[in-house]
């Protein structure tokens, strides 16, 4: 952006009143006019005016016009200037599309989506408001969870893990089920709290705190559990960070609770641990979006057929394949490396005994008459019965 | 999280509109201002010469003369007066917005990657920002008002511009093309770039109206003077007008009833909407609609319509998934093969392993699995149990 930066500080150069500069801002060249009319006005009273008087104010006037259209024109240029330099940064306009959306059902979808998405980010004076502006319906059961959910958050922020461990007690089973480590990751949060905070070094507090709340948790954090007690020997903070244990004294083993603690809870709730509408709004605007324009305008130009909706077209020059972050990887695809198709309930996976897979088309495409494949990967031959369907 | 480079085409594409706006904006100030200099100095230049003439000539008296300088004072002072109105409330506020905006811009392009807690802030913002354009499109101003005031974000977005649109709309909407015919006069020279024919369908509006009401010799002088500048490329359309005259408004013939047809006001309003949006560069869409449907297609999956569904996944959410339906699915020309257990993709450093029943899991997650059962192994979803070491390595080349 620094060609429209350097730009608009001209235009504001040429637009604000300095004295700086060849043409006078139009402000001095109007007091300039104002001091000639004046003096005009104290002739005409002292009765000193000639023909001259006149002939001279109708120039200055003249003059004083084409002053101020100087300096309008040097605005006008510097505008003009500016809108180059956007037009040069942004090159391509937004593409227009058949509206979206519209359907009854996605409307109510639409407005369902962002009232949960001010609640789930905690703009809960936002949510009423749009709640009562869109009429979008939300059960106050569902409203309390996010209202608790912030309110954990809160306190986790200010460093109280109170409310957090007090959830993880009562949802205890579930968290196990997960084999989720959340609720020893808290304990863990505060015992290094206890240990850090004791200046000079009394680890006492911190190990009472141990012996109370991690010790239970021994059997499923046998190693971590050794190295909080381990790292005892390595007080204080400064040598702490000096050890082997550097990553307990890490801002991040507390903070890193926030997100931990939002998954489960979500999780809880039957919600993802990301907040929907950014994931896909970042996606859509980091950079997909551009690309699929870029292939329909190849398309467009091969004449072949768009459609917005279908799968995003292939063609040996602009294959759509947009390319995502592990985070964002959800399910998984398997595409045989054989046939580039994408496996379907109908065209399973299948696995040979050699352990590569190819899809059940392929394979038996692949097969003689007597049922013996050769994989197409290794020197292996197998029979194209043995082969098992995988699920992913 | 990975790291990942800011894709800074890709997020710029989105942002044309939010500098051409207040661009656009600042450019009305400034053609505001040159009225301003041309009126009154008109008016000025005029004066000084008709005084110059008039004492030539020796008619002038010094009580007119007085008089006719003290008129001219009060423009002079009336024009300094108004510009520095016009730069003070309109033409600095505007620049400062424009200045904010790129400077807004500039930061995401400073980013090194997206795994950055300043990059989240961004896109935070973002999304306010699109869902505030959203919100002022399909009406919602008063969530729109109260999300820009909880996140302090009046300068970044265009709340009087939307404002400006409802009003026009809301006209047009009660049968009157006043205020949708003053906009084109203001925005005359941008119009005629775009070759837009707005004011020839609300000038020809005003004419069936007239026509409407059986006021023909007003409609007459109207035509004279509204549509015959518009001879050269709409003739066609004015002569059938000219013929609507003689045409009662009860009439079944087609292409008179589609002229006195209440539905041309609802196509009025699309194409001021239209022309004011290409004005301004804003999408036909709103921005948050464009993301979601480019979004949407990057993940979309046939697994996120069959059982196979992930809660993690934002096409899976029921409400996201209805959006879903309207785009197309992703395109993937490579594997990848996600542990239903850990979540985690699998690769040569975490390689797949497949139960004897085809079960398929990451090494990692069957290890600790293996290390807190004894070297068991249990298929979550098929409840099979096997020992660890009677699984398979899976290629997936």
């Amino acid at each position: 952006m620094d060609g429209p930066l350097k730009e608009l500080e001209k235009l504001r150069a040429s637009t604000e009143n300095s004295t700086k500069g060849k043409i006078p801002s139009a402000e001095s060249s109007l007091d300039a006019l104002l001091q000639s009319l004046y003096e005009v006005k104290s002739r005409i009273a002292a009765g000193t005016v000639t023909e001259d008087t006149f002939a001279l104010l109708s120039q200055t006037v003249d003059a004083k016009k084409k002053e101020i259209d100087e300096k309008q024109k040097e605005a006008y240029n510097a505008i003009a200037r500016l809108g180059k330099a956007l037009d040069k940064r942004f090159t391509q306009p937004l593409p227009t599309y058949d509206p979206l959306f519209t359907s009854h059902a996605a409307k109510e979808a639409l407005d369902r989506t962002i009232a949960l998405h001010f609640l789930r980010t905690g703009q809960f004076s936002t949510a009423e408001t749009f709640i009562e502006e869109s009429g979008v319906e939300i059960t106050s059961e569902l409203r309390g969870q996010f209202v608790e959910l912030h309110r954990i958050m809160m306190a986790l922020r200010r460093q109280d893990v109170g409310p957090a461990l007090e959830w993880s007690r009562k949802n205890r089973s579930f968290l196990r089920s997960r084999s989720s480590p959340l609720e020893f990751y808290l304990h863990r949060s505060q015992y290094i709290r206890l240990l850090l905070s004791s200046d000079p070094s009394n680890p006492a507090p911190a190990i009472s705190y141990a012996n109370a709340a991690l010790r239970s948790f021994y059997p499923e954090h046998e190693l971590e559990f050794k190295r909080l007690m381990g790292c005892l020997v390595y007080l204080p903070k400064q040598k702490l960070e000096r050890s082997s244990y550097v990553d307990l004294a890490s801002p991040s083993l507390h903070t890193d609770l926030e997100p931990l603690f939002a998954k489960e809870y979500c999780a809880s709730l039957g919600m993802s641990r990301q907040v929907p509408l950014r994931v896909v709004g970042d996606i859509g605007g980091g950079g997909a979006l551009a690309r699929i324009e870029k292939a329909r305008t190849v398309m467009k130009e091969k004449k072949s057929e768009w459609s917005q909706s279908g799968e995003l077209p292939v063609c040996c020059s602009s294959d759509i394949e947009i390319p995502l972050p592990p985070e964002n990887r959800y399910h998984s695809i398997f595409a045989c490396p054989v046939s580039k198709d994408q496996s379907t309930e109908q065209n399973p996976p299948m696995m040979m005994t050699c352990g590569h897979v190819i899809t059940k088309d392929s394979l038996q495409k692949l097969s003689k008459v007597n049922g013996r494949v050769k994989c197409p990967y290794c020197p292996t031959e197998s029979m194209q019965g043995n082969a098992v369907r995988v699920y992913f | 999280m990975s790291t990942k480079k800011v894709n800074i085409d890709g997020v710029m594409l989105f942002e044309q509109p939010f500098v051409r706006v207040p661009y656009e904006n600042y450019r009305k100030v400034f053609r505001a201002s040159q009225r301003n200099i041309e009126r009154e100095f008109g008016n000025i230049q005029t004066g000084s010469n008709e005084l110059q003439k008039r004492t030539k000539s020796n008619e002038v008296n010094l009580e007119d003369a007085a008089k006719a300088v003290d008129g001219m004072i009060a423009r002079v002072e009336n024009l300094k007066r108004k510009l520095s109105d016009l730069q003070e409330n309109n033409g600095k506020p505007t620049l400062d917005v424009t200045h904010e905006r790129i400077q807004h811009l500039a930061l995401i392009e400073a980013l090194p990657t997206t795994n950055c807690p300043d990059f989240s802030r961004w896109a935070d913002t973002r999304l306010d920002r699109w869902l505030v354009d959203w919100m002022l499109r399909m009406g919602r101003e008063k969530t729109a008002r109260k999300l820009v005031q909880e996140r302090g974000i009046e300068t970044l977005v265009d709340i009087d511009l939307f404002m400006d649109i409802h009003r026009i709309e809301r006209a047009l909407f009660r049968h009157s093309c006043t205020e949708a015919i003053a906009w084109c006069s203001e925005n005359k020279t941008a119009l005629r770039k775009i070759r837009s024919t707005l004011e020839f369908e609300l000038r020809l509006q005003e004419y069936i109206e007239l026509s409407r009401d059986r006021r023909t010799q007003e409609a007459i002088t109207y035509a004279r003077r509204y549509l015959i500048p518009w001879q050269e490329t709409h003739l066609e359309q004015i002569t059938q007008a000219m013929a609507l005259l003689a045409v009662q408004p009860s009439t079944t013939c087609g292409q008179y009833k589609r002229l006195y047809d209440e539905s041309r006001w609802t196509s009025l309003i699309q194409a001021f909407r239209l022309a004011i949006y290409s004005l301004n560069s804003l999408p036909t869409e709103p921005l948050l609609h464009l993301a979601l449907y480019a979004g949407l297609a990057s993940l979309k999956l046939p697994a996120c319509y069959d059982l196979t569904h992930n809660v993690d996944c934002p096409v899976c959410d029921p409400n996201i998934s209805i959006l879903g339906k309207e785009v197309p699915f992703s395109h993937h020309a490579n594997s990848t093969i996600v542990c239903y257990l850990s979540g985690k993709i699998m690769d040569e450093d975490n390689m797949p392993m497949a139960f004897p029943n085809g079960y398929v899991y990451s090494t990692e997650a069957l290890e600790e699995m293996a290390a807190k059962n004894n070297g068991k192994v249990i298929c979550p979803r098929s409840g099979h149990v096997c020992d660890f070491t009677a699984l398979k390595k899976v290629f997936i080349s």
